[in-house]
């Protein structure tokens, strides 16, 4: 079944500036079936998650750089996770014009590339948890959708931090 | 589209996956190429404990479970191994854009377990030999 059509940024633009009307009226969400009684709580700021999603995006490419710098043979197969994440926080930007893009002081890795891979590896899984945790929070199911990728994209790249022979 | 609508999307997909896993299963030889058969025989596990909790959650939300076809049409002869894990790494791909757009529609404790599952087949997919992607599920994003 094709995904739900999504043009790049406007719609999930649209999507952050009113995430309860979309919350109510398109995302169409199930009655809660945990049988308690305590009303709904109130759908979170997307805008405010996807801050915190970006925050992490740019911590994790500082690691990335900073894993670079200290083992420039890694590069080949550091650099597609680097363009993957800018790729997503292209996106999650563009969704959001008025927010500020914060950054991350590099870390300082050992230079050994076993060691590099590891805090590279530690990084993606702090990130994938981040995605994961603002995908099941967003109000907006188009931007759940989006993290949704953006976590399976960060759980594939870092499996190839674990499944190929370091060179 | 409602949660209901996107489970039974769901779980049409997943009885076609399960029929292809069965049919890649039987065209892999497991003296041959162990680490395929391997990666086939995990896949068709996952699948099968994934349609079988599609079945209860249609059935939690007042919907009658679709039911499987008698067969499915595959893409191409899938005689060497090469064919047949291109085609097992379609299969999960289509599998992560289907549970996205479930992911897109539920909320809770359905969304929690579509994107786990989005999540297994993505990955999965690199242990059948596929690669990366910046935007599984969703390309129109790229």
């Amino acid at each position: 079944m094709p995904g739900r059509p999504l043009s790049r940024r406007t719609t999930l633009g649209s999507a952050l500036a009113a995430p309860l009307a979309l919350a109510a009226c398109d995302i169409d969400p199930p009655p809660r079936t945990d049988g308690t009684s305590t009303p709904t709580p109130e759908p979170p700021e997307d805008s405010e998650l996807v801050a915190t999603v970006v925050a992490a995006l740019v911590s994790a490419q500082g690691v990335l750089a900073a894993a670079t710098a200290a083992a420039p043979d890694l590069a080949v197969r550091l650099d597609p996770i680097a363009a993957a994440h800018a790729a997503h926080l292209d996106v999650l930007v563009g969704a959001v014009p008025e927010s500020e893009v914060p950054t991350a002081t590099p870390p300082s890795l050992a230079t050994r590339p076993p060691a590099v891979l590891a805090a590279v590896g530690r990084s993606e899984q702090r990130l994938l948890r981040t995605v994961r945790a603002g995908c099941l929070e967003a109000g907006s199911g188009d931007l759940a959708r989006v993290l949704a990728s953006v976590a399976a994209s960060t759980s594939q790249h870092a499996a190839t931090l674990t499944t190929r022979s370091t060179p | 589209m409602s949660v209901l609508d996107a489970l039974q999307v769901t779980l049409g997909d997943e009885h076609a996956a399960l029929y292809t896993y069965g049919v890649l299963g039987a065209r892999t030889s497991q003296a041959a190429t162990p680490a395929l058969y391997d990666a086939l025989s995990a896949g068709y596990r996952r699948h099968r404990a994934r349609r079988d909790r599609l079945r209860v959650l249609v059935e939690e939300a007042g919907g009658v479970p679709v039911a499987a076809a008698a067969a499915y049409e595959l893409d191409g002869p899938l005689l060497r191994s090469p064919q047949v894990q291109a085609a097992a790494v379609a299969t999960e791909g289509s599998s992560v854009e289907v549970l996205l757009a479930l992911v897109a529609q539920s909320v809770g404790p359905v969304r929690d377990w579509a994107l786990t599952e989005a999540t297994w087949s993505a990955t999965w997919q690199l242990e059948l030999g596929g690669g990366p992607q910046t935007w599984p599920g969703a390309p129109e994003l790229a």
